[in-house]
């Protein structure tokens, strides 16, 4: 019988800095391995532990995966003190991912805060393999300063897409920076999208997602149409472990993406 | 289900029987450190169970307890720590062939903690590998509570003190001997092995069966009428209803966060997942874990959406309630008592419903 909490290896075939405090490892499992874009994966180092993250690579790729990883914690500690050619565990995909059928015919609007840029690349990348099946791509991303802007080199690729929009802000201006200042909920006013075929997925820091959802809100975006990712202290993985619950969810099996309607009766959930 | 009648002189036969079959666990009598005293001035009983190896106990310890033991039946099924896989060089461990399991003792409260347990590890997305060979080839015997301690609440939440399925075996004392229910197939190999000792039960031991599980219930009814205890179908409402309510932060004084009453509760299930060793050595553990833990939602980088006391007791409260009654249909709480006589603090579930119940319904506001 399969064991579930088993993780098989990968290797660290590139590791690319993205910040400061911010590493995109480029994986190769050494097992047939896929995921939809949402989705999140149980990574260890073994010995030490693991973490959940979700992948930030196009899902269509499938011998490699990327994912890009803060430096927050023992863990990611131990992840950025890694180097090429080292192993890895992986276990997964976990959890759900996001609906890219329910979105298909809309505008689709991504809203990201720092490294929660990551599973929204992944994203992007779903969107624009796919792109004839969507309305419109509208990227809004914030970060503290220009130096902690993630995927620098690719961010000026995206825009330039077809029906893709992009709009970078940062809380902190700096003497070279000549884009917008201010934080990430000041550059969503006016933003070229038809409210009643829109939807919007965001993913940052808990105060970051809180406040930009009662921003959309105050736009006009329903609650079901507001895509939020709750990443808590997860161990399994699996909806077993119990560390991950939120209200009647574990944001392992039934998330790591809710919609707001699910969520907004809760207390506490921007804790 | 069959039930026969074992005379009380032949329950070793009995577990011997078993014990060739199964690594056989059975009730020793133990010196009770904490005794819950009824402050009602009921006389109830106050010594304790333990389950022990059939092999290293003698025969004349051999008992049959009144009430539930002191550990929570699942440490037979997910152990407290335990390795759950090597790394990537490592073969994967296949059974050592040791005999499976057979546990005495267990009350109908542990039987409906192990439907909060099966539910956890053999449904969802994923099987538990584990607990499902453990709990598929594990002998469940399990038997009527002639007793009650003071702590004991199954029937403030409809369960009995008596179990009529979920068993292989389940012993009920009469007379001189048992009554045993033989409700499954390993359970019929073993009673057709010793027929001599089993004899078919006759209407007039069965009659008298259930006068004594009537008066049990009878006893153990008006004690609990004194605690007023909510009924369960509304546990989930008074929970949720409570989440201001000042009982969790002033019934947090006393919590030293021991993590005692969700080690030795039945229905408790988290886990953590952690490793130890290095490269070739690395191991993964699975050990119990527990809301009432600081870290237990803590996540990397610091934020914790249960970092004071009374948030993560209240946690418990609508994981149990909350939680499980939506997900599951009833709650994951089956009156044993064993947190409320573990608790150094005393904390109390009884008073903690009680008090939610009293200001849902009963406060002026």
């Amino acid at each position: 019988m399969k064991n579930i909490y088993r993780p098989f290896e990968a290797v660290i075939e590139d590791i690319k800095e993205e910040t400061a405090a911010i590493k995109t490892f480029t994986l190769r499992p050494k097992e047939d391995f896929s995921f939809a874009t949402g989705q999140f994966i149980e990574l260890t180092i073994p010995g030490v532990g693991e973490g959940p993250f979700t992948p930030s690579s196009d899902p269509g790729i499938k011998q490699n995966l990327d994912v890009t990883i803060m430096r927050a914690g023992r863990i990611t500690a131990k992840l950025h003190a890694m180097k090429k050619g080292d192993s890895l565990g992986i276990r997964g995909p976990y959890g759900v991912g996001y609906p890219l059928d329910k979105f298909k015919g809309r505008d689709i609007v991504i809203v990201g805060g720092g490294v929660g840029l990551a599973p929204l690349r992944s994203l992007l990348f779903a969107l624009f393999s796919d792109i004839q099946s969507y309305n419109k791509v509208v990227l809004r991303y914030g970060s503290r300063s220009p130096a902690d802007i993630v995927y620098k080199d690719s961010i000026p690729e995206w825009a330039k897409k077809e029906k893709v929009d992009v709009l970078v802000s940062v809380d902190v201006g700096a003497p070279d920076w000549d884009g917008k200042v201010g934080l990430v909920t000041t550059i969503l006013d006016g933003m070229p999208v038809d409210l009643n075929k829109a939807v919007a997925i965001v993913c940052g820091p808990p105060i970051m997602m809180k406040f930009v959802t009662l921003k959309l809100l105050d736009l006009g975006f329903k609650p079901e149409d507001i895509y939020l990712s709750m990443e808590k202290n997860m161990s399994c993985g699996l909806g077993k472990c119990g560390h991950c619950r939120v209200g009647k969810y574990y944001a392992c099996k039934d998330g790591p993406v809710f919609t707001y309607d699910k969520l907004k009766d809760m207390h506490d959930i921007w804790d | 289900m069959k039930t026969y009648f074992i005379e009380g002189q032949n329950l070793i036969k009995f577990y011997n029987r078993i014990a060739e079959s199964y690594d056989l666990y059975v009730p020793k009598k133990i010196e009770s450190p904490s005794a819950v005293k009824c402050e009602y001035g009921v006389k109830l009983p106050e010594g304790d169970y333990a389950l022990k190896k059939y092999s290293q106990i003698g025969g004349d310890e051999i008992i049959f307890n009144d009430y539930r033991t002191i550990e929570p039946v699942r440490l037979f099924f997910t152990h407290f720590k335990e390795k759950v896989c090597d790394y990537f060089n490592g073969a994967e461990s296949e059974s050592s062939g040791a005999k499976p399991p057979a546990i005495c003792g267990l009350k109908n409260c542990d039987l409906f903690a192990l439907k909060i347990q099966d539910y956890v590890f053999l449904e969802g997305n994923e099987v538990d590998p584990f607990y499902k060979a453990r709990r598929e080839s594990a002998l469940i015997i399990s038997g009527d509570c002639p007793n009650f301690k003071e702590v004991c609440f199954c029937r403030a939440f409809d369960i009995d003190p008596f179990a009529t399925k979920g068993f292989d075996f389940n012993l009920s004392p009469l007379n001189d001997g048992y009554l045993v229910d033989a409700a499954s197939e390993k359970a019929q190999d073993i009673v057709n092995s010793i027929k001599e000792i089993l004899l078919p039960a006759n209407f007039g031991q069965l009659s008298g069966r259930s006068a004594k599980r009537e008066s049990v219930i009878k006893r153990m009814d008006e004690h609990l009428s004194r605690h007023q205890i909510p009924k369960k179908e509304i546990l989930k409402e008074i929970v949720t209803a409570g989440l201001n309510s000042k009982v969790w932060q002033e019934q947090m004084q006393t919590c030293v966060e021991c993590g005692a009453c969700v080690f030795g509760c039945d229905t408790c299930h988290c886990f953590l997942l952690t490793d130890e060793g290095h490269k070739d050595t690395a191991e993964r553990l699975r050990v119990w874990d527990g809301c009432l833990y600081k870290n237990f939602t803590t996540v990397a980088g610091g934020a914790n959406p249960l970092k004071m006391r009374y948030m993560r007791l209240r946690n418990r409260y609508i994981k149990k309630f909350d939680f499980f009654i939506d997900n599951l249909g009833f709650q994951a709480c089956c009156g044993c008592g064993r947190c409320i006589e573990v608790c150094p603090g005393k904390i109390d579930i009884r008073y903690i419903l009680k008090r939610l119940h009293d200001e849902k319904y009963l406060s002026a506001v």
